[in-house]
């Protein structure tokens, strides 16, 4: 009963590209909604473990993208290693950051976003690199590996399908070891964790770097897709805010609640919001927002656990 | 063991701490009394590394540990609980003891955690929420089994019998000796009862306003005048 939802989710992974593969706007869709998965995710096991609530993964975001289109297009290193260089450029991005963790609740909030709005204006000024406002273009596609042409609709989404898989593995194996459960307890007992020997700083540090990584590793997913790169695209504060509204949405302490909420508040956007309000479309993602926290402060998953819950237990009684 | 050479601890104008300086060495259980507000707790947060003192040396197993991070100390050895027992929160009693064995002694020992559980005689308790689930005493007995998992070499324990009725502070008194005992224990425990520090003490340790003002057998520093008068307001009390 457990692993129903996700079954669940797997099961939908692999029916829409055999129901929708030859509708490109729709796998287009649900590619962009999967890289906003992969972020929400990240996003979602900074503020689920390490207690920290980001307004600046637009920038892991933004640095894996331009590191990732930097190194294939001027270094020729292949898209693959390019992909995890660029992650690896979020994470080393993110140690910038550390001096926040002394911080916590909505100063680190507030220290992240303006370190966000740094390497934005870095990325538009260092034009000899970055191409500046005018953008950056002509660097390679996702390649095609074992004839499975990756940069197609359907290949994008597949990859993207099995990363998202594997970060929310990696995810589930952190949160179960005895760092989730020193993090679990973190949360709201510091102290008490400190003076039996957890390093809570060094714990904290380690789940930014994650989560810069991942968030590196689905911006330059998504350049490689788009094959176009400007500051204002790949800084948007929408690769900062889309992910929260998804995780909240989909009920940020749980795992597959990010990645559900991500695709679903996408398509809703996308689909709904744009049709109904074509200018100031964010607004109805926010009431939409207010209303899930009104109806079930948990996410969507958050309440699909606790029913499921309730059930197991009425059925032991 | 642990030595204390001239600490002083300032909050602002304040002096919580002056010139404090004591040593104590392995296996010896030493009883810090005072008044409410003498600085007790203070001086635990000081040896354990929640607050930076502004002078003076804190040596550990002949190691200055002034400068190290909290969770350092608690790595050297370094055990303390709380007044107010601060479990970990989200945790069951037996994921709190194992969360402090792996990040205090460095490994996972599930048969240790089930003695340490059997030992604090919380076995029946292991699966509970320790945050929610748990009575104060048993708070209190998590308190020092949290502690007993990073295998320390010394245990501060901050006031853990009060609010026992007498026929349970004693039983918890002769627990203590039995922990010293099995697990060759330094203790430090700060106590208001002069009863229980004579019979666990072997030596007692009084501060008052922040100053140390008595140190010997508990028999002497409870007929010491400065004492007294810390406690009484009057010499001659």
């Amino acid at each position: 009963m457990r692993s129903l939802p996700a079954l669940l989710i797997l099961a939908v992974a692999i029916a829409v590209p055999i129901a929708f593969g030859g509708n490109s706007y729709v796998m287009g869709l649900m590619v962009s909604g999967l890289i906003v998965a992969g972020v929400a995710l990240a996003w979602a096991l900074l503020g689920n473990l390490g207690g920290m609530v980001s307004f600046g993964h637009a920038a892991f975001f933004g640095v894996g993208a331009y590191t990732s289109a930097i190194l294939s297009a001027k270094f020729g290193l292949p898209v693959p290693l390019a992909l995890l260089a660029g992650a690896c450029g979020a994470a080393l991005c993110s140690v910038v950051m550390l001096p926040a963790l002394r911080l916590s609740g909505p100063y680190f909030a507030l220290a992240i976003l303006a370190y966000a709005h740094i390497f934005k204006i870095l990325a538009t000024e260092a034009t000899s690199i970055t191409g500046g406002s005018a953008g950056f273009q002509r660097f390679p596609p996702l390649p095609t590996i074992l004839g499975l042409d990756l940069s197609s609709r359907v290949g994008s989404y597949g990859l993207l399908v099995i990363l998202v898989a594997i970060c929310a593995a990696i995810y589930l194996a952190v949160k179960r070891s005895h760092v989730g459960t020193a993090l679990r307890a973190m949360a709201e007992s510091e102290d008490a964790t400190r003076v039996v020997g957890v390093n809570a700083t060094l714990l904290k540090a380690w789940m930014l770097l994650l989560s810069a990584f991942i968030t590196g590793l689905f911006g330059a997913m998504n350049a490689h897709i788009i094959n176009f790169l400007e500051p204002d695209y790949a800084f948007s504060a929408s690769w900062s805010i889309l992910p929260i509204i998804a995780a909240i949405f989909g009920g940020y302490r749980t795992i597959l609640g990010p990645v559900a909420g991500a695709v679903l508040i996408y398509l809703f956007d996308q689909i709904v919001a744009k049709e109904l309000l074509p200018v100031g479309h964010e607004i109805l993602l926010g009431v939409l927002l207010a209303g899930m926290i009104l109806i079930a402060p948990n996410g969507l998953f958050g309440m699909f656990q606790r029913k499921t819950a309730k059930g197991a237990a009425h059925a032991a009684a | 063991m642990l030595r204390l050479e001239d600490v002083t601890v300032r909050f602002g104008g304040l002096t919580a701490l002056k010139d404090v300086s004591f040593a104590m060495g392995a296996g010896e259980i030493l009883g810090l009394v005072g008044p409410n507000g003498a600085g007790k707790t203070t001086l635990f947060n000081t040896i354990s590394g929640l607050v930076r003192p502004k002078t003076g040396r804190i040596l550990f197993a002949e190691r200055e540990i002034g400068r190290l991070p909290l969770h350092a100390r608690a790595r050297l050895g370094l055990g303390r609980t709380f007044q107010i027992p601060q479990p970990m929160h989200h945790l069951t009693v037996r994921e709190n003891l194992t969360v402090a064995q792996v990040f205090g002694a460095g490994k996972a020992d599930a048969a240790r955690v089930d003695e340490i559980l059997e030992v604090m005689e919380l076995s029946q308790h292991a699966e509970r929420n320790a945050a929610t689930e748990l009575a104060l005493q048993e708070l209190k007995r998590l308190e020092i089994a949290k502690a007993l998992a990073t295998n320390p070499k010394l245990l501060l324990l901050d006031e853990v019998l009060a609010g026992l009725e007498s026929k349970a502070k004693r039983r918890f008194v002769d627990k203590l000796r039995e922990l010293h005992e099995r697990y060759k224990l330094a203790i430090v425990i700060v106590e208001h009862d002069i009863e229980t520090i004579s019979t666990l003490c072997s030596r007692a340790v009084v501060l008052n306003f922040g100053q140390m003002i008595a140190d010997g057998t508990p028999a002497e520093v409870f007929r010491n005048p400065a004492v007294v008068e810390s406690y009484t307001g009057a010499a001659d009390a």
